[in-house]
């Protein structure tokens, strides 16, 4: 057993530091902070769904939002029509979703790549007045207000009892969005470190190669639709219970678009790069308005232009520097520089970092 | 004097496989050269490597001028006509807009006005499916229109890459005779590679045989087709 | 009957907008296999730049014709800037590369012009015209006239003029056209600042009609993808007829179909876009392609 730990590779003691300093978090930071964590998770979870979508199947969904939506309304409905327990709500809007994106994979199939991308993103548009129309059920343009939810008493207790302050209601948000993205990552690491993943990744590689070595590829590719889905829809109904309420405008094109960004900067088919990218996707616009302008050395010009324009033009040059120069995100950056020092010391082949997939030309 | 195409200690591949390995070979002014040898033996890269369409070290010189590191439609443009495998018929365009293709860089429109007139004389099919597709040409077709093509271009060097793949002997005639009287009448060299060594060697005054990306042997079109062991060993015949 | 006709006229405006911004989708997706998603923001940016010329009292049609060259020598810009450094790359990257280009446009439109909507000069009036007892605006038919002159100039030059061919053989056949001496890599340039051109002419078109703002071209886009897709992505005339087929259509359905109404209307070309791509994926002019392993 002692043998076992001391070998264990350095990325789980990684892992350990990490979910450490998430659980502690909340006792350094205020509420509030806690509150906007708690959304930066929200997103993770997100892109950690569309990061199995595009970075291991090759699938390009650009309308996750529209799930994230599609989970968010079917919690807000269930908790506030059906008064039934938003944390009940939580796995049910995430498995409805995931069958409704398994259920979206089919006729996906047939189409390549591009044309998927143009139909989510034409479906991301459309979602916020799709979701307007039924107002009796979705409460049309106004959403659905949630109550804000209530810690249970034993734990607030408990971490009165640790940190000397009840548990605020952001806090819990936080706990509890942080348990499913602990959860999820789990789920996802697991998925994709065996043979389900290896067969997403050789599908994303070359379909044709795939099929002919006896991939099931509708299974896989379909597989994949659901299980993104269904973590884009646990985010949604986080979210819900983050923002305290849902609306259409919650749900536009631009957060398709932000998710996107989030998957290719932590980077594409790596397992922790969802943290990263949830954390910058969700913390840039709100640092790049607060900490550009008393930056000195940036020109007056440029920081009014970043502050007018708001993440926009942030996230576009991001997103193509990134695809330019480090098409392998953050984590290829940092993977490959380790890999590249730890050969320089030991000699050690690479490892995988996970790559672009290399597409095939068709309609 | 120096000639007019000169490839001096080539070496080219694709990523980390070498496929030619130090060919050195010469083209006159005027001259017919065959570029002989089996598959793989490296003939294709090596009209690849004059046109710039695969990375080469060495030298390849045309009319005194290095080719290094110059963009094919560069090399193009310095008067080499090259007709790949598979001939590079533009089967999206018409057979009017490929031919079209090949005089598009001519300023001198006068001339190339007989030009097509010859080009048609020659080619009578083409004149009759020019406002068709190129893709309902049948192969030989596509061959003559890659040829004439090629001759519009009124290039100094042809380089043809198997122009009789595939097709019928009596097609293949009637093509290699045109290609003679193109060579004859207006002065243009070809590197000719054929894996029909026969025909190749009727037509050339001289022979180059590749084998695994070198010369395996070099000499007159004379000499090579009377020496039977020559051409039972490396000829096939 | 007269609203039929009325209906109809209004949705051929329309659809030429629709029909500009799908045939700058198709010249593109012809060049490179790509569909460039920061089409419509170009045209948003262009048409921002023809308001500050006509703005700083430039006349219109001298100004529309300038405007048309900055978004051509626009386009070329970037692809020499954006596109070329990623050529090789794969299509994903590609697609998401012009994702990026989508955002930061739309964000440089926000930071320099604001969000606040303007309305946009139109040369025409929007008095009425009678046609055999329908009433068509002047606007409506001037949309058509403009966008027909221009899809027809397009036309002209790729068909008509070696510029096009050689654009033609460098978009179906790069390596064949190196070896006729066709620069290739200009030729991509070439595509991208004439699709950056015609996509301008639809966003001139349509400022007047939904009011000039960064982001006024985010659903003229889709109905521009449905466009492309109901005439074939790969045909720059289905582009045209599916331009106009999808305006004429949206128009009617929202007034003929009471569920659609007006604000389901761009839930139509999604209707289309999926329909289409389950049932007849190469469109009405498209040809099924060969995929290439």
């Amino acid at each position: 057993m002692a043998h076992r730990l001391r070998t264990l590779p350095p990325r789980y003691w990684l892992v350990l530091v990490v979910v450490l300093f998430l659980i502690g978090l909340p006792s350094v930071i205020d509420s509030f902070q806690s509150g906007e964590w708690a959304q930066a998770l929200v997103l993770a979870i997100a892109i950690m769904g569309l990061n199995i979508l595009v970075g291991y199947s090759g699938q390009l969904s650009l309308g996750h939002g529209a799930f994230m939506a599609l989970g968010a309304y079917i919690s807000a409905i269930l908790a506030t029509r059906y008064k039934m327990d938003y944390l009940v709500t939580v796995p049910i809007a995430g498995l409805l979703t995931g069958l409704i994106g398994f259920l979206f994979g089919v006729p996906a199939l047939r189409l390549s790549a591009l044309y998927l991308a143009l139909a989510t993103f034409a479906l991301a548009v459309v979602a916020p007045s799709l979701i307007k129309r039924p107002a009796g059920l979705t409460g049309g343009v106004q959403g659905i207000v949630l109550l804000p939810p209530v810690p249970p008493q034993p734990l607030s207790d408990a971490y009165a009892f640790l940190t000397g302050t009840a548990m605020t209601s952001d806090q819990w948000t936080y706990y509890v969005t942080l348990a499913w993205g602990l959860v999820l990552f789990w789920l996802a690491w697991n998925l994709l470190r065996h043979r389900a993943g290896r067969a997403m990744r050789a599908i994303r590689d070359g379909e044709v190669a795939a099929a002919a070595s006896g991939i099931n590829l509708a299974g896989y590719k379909t597989l994949a639709f659901g299980i993104s889905a269904f973590y884009a829809g646990i985010a949604g109904s986080l979210f819900g219970l983050a923002a305290g309420f849902v609306s259409p405008d919650s749900f536009p094109v631009a957060l398709s678009i932000q998710l996107l960004v989030g998957a290719v900067v932590g980077g594409l088919a790596s397992i922790p790069g969802p943290l990263i990218g949830g954390i910058f996707a969700y913390f840039l616009p709100i640092e790049s308005n607060q900490w550009v302008p008393t930056q000195t050395w940036i020109p007056v010009q440029i920081a009014t232009t970043i502050e007018k324009a708001g993440p926009a033009v942030t996230y576009g040059a991001v997103l193509i520097l990134i695809m330019i120069f480090a098409p392998n995100g953050i984590v290829g950056l940092v993977g490959g520089a380790y890999a590249r020092l730890r050969g320089r010391v030991r000699g050690a082949p690479d490892r995988d970092t996970g790559q672009m997939p290399q597409d095939t030309q068709t309609v | 004097m120096a000639a007019l195409l000169e490839l001096e200690d080539v070496r080219a591949g694709y990523g980390p496989t070498s496929v030619l390995h130090g060919i050195s070979l010469e083209v006159k002014d005027g001259e017919i050269v065959s570029l002989l040898g089996a598959n793989g033996a490296g003939k294709t890269t090596t009209l690849r490597a004059i046109t710039g369409g695969v990375r080469w070290t060495g030298d390849i010189r045309f009319n005194g001028k290095s080719l290094k590191r110059m963009h094919t439609e560069d090399v193009v443009r310095h008067g080499i006509a090259h007709v790949p495998e598979g001939r590079g018929i533009l089967t999206e365009l018409t057979v009017e807009e490929n031919l079209k293709l090949g005089s598009h860089l001519r300023r001198d429109g006068a001339q190339v006005g007989k030009d097509y007139d010859r080009v048609f004389e020659y080619f009578p099919v083409l004149k009759d499916r020019r406002r068709l597709s190129a893709s309902t040409l049948s192969g030989g077709e596509q061959q003559m229109l890659a040829l004439a093509r090629a001759f519009l271009m009124k290039p100094r060097l042809m380089l043809l890459d198997e122009p009789s793949l595939g097709l019928a002997p009596l097609v293949v005639r009637a093509i290699f005779e045109i290609i003679k009287t193109i060579n004859e009448s207006d002065q243009v060299a070809v590197l000719l590679v054929e894996q029909n060594a026969r025909l190749a060697l009727d037509m050339s005054s001289k022979a180059y045989v590749l084998e695994v990306g070198r010369l395996a042997i070099t000499g007159s079109s004379a000499e090579l087709k009377g020496n039977d062991a020559v051409r039972r060993s490396y000829l096939g015949y | 009957m007269q609203e039929f006709l009325q209906l109809v006229v209004s949705g051929l405006a329309t659809g030429g907008i629709f029909a500009s911004l799908a045939l700058a989708l198709v010249l593109i997706y012809n060049a490179m296999g790509l569909v460039n998603f920061a089409q419509g923001e170009m045209a948003m940016l262009a048409t921002f730049i023809a308001f500050t010329l006509i703005n700083r009292g430039v006349n219109y049609w001298i100004a529309l014709p300038l405007t048309l060259v900055i978004a051509f020598g626009g386009g070329i810009a970037i692809q020499r800037i954006v596109i070329r450094p990623v050529e090789r790359a794969p299509l994903l990257t590609l697609v998401i590369i012009t994702l990026g280009l989508a955002t930061l446009l739309n964000g440089l439109a926000g930071a320099i012009f604001g969000y606040v909507p303007r309305s946009f000069p139109s040369p025409f009036s929007v008095q009425t015209v009678d046609i055999f007892g329908a009433y068509a605006s002047y606007r409506d038919l001037g949309v058509i006239a403009v966008s027909g002159v221009v899809l027809l100039a397009i036309y002209l030059l790729l068909q008509r003029t070696t510029v096009g061919l050689t654009m033609r053989a460098a978009a179906h056949h790069a390596e064949a056209s190196r070896l006729l001496g066709v620069r290739v890599s200009w030729m991509l340039a070439l595509g991208w600042g004439l699709a950056s051109a015609v996509g301008a002419v639809s966003g001139i078109m349509v400022a007047p009609i939904i009011l000039l703002e960064p982001n006024m071209m985010q659903t003229i886009i889709i109905y521009a993808f449905a466009a492309a897709v109901l005439g074939g992505i790969e045909s720059p005339l289905g582009a045209v007829i599916g331009g106009f087929i999808v305006g004429v259509t949206v128009n009617l359905a929202g007034t003929y179909l009471p569920f659609v109404g007006g604000d389901l209307q761009l839930a139509v070309a999604l209707a289309i876009i999926i329909g289409v791509l389950i049932l007849k994926p190469n469109g009405l002019l498209g040809r099924p392609s060969v995929r290439r392993v």
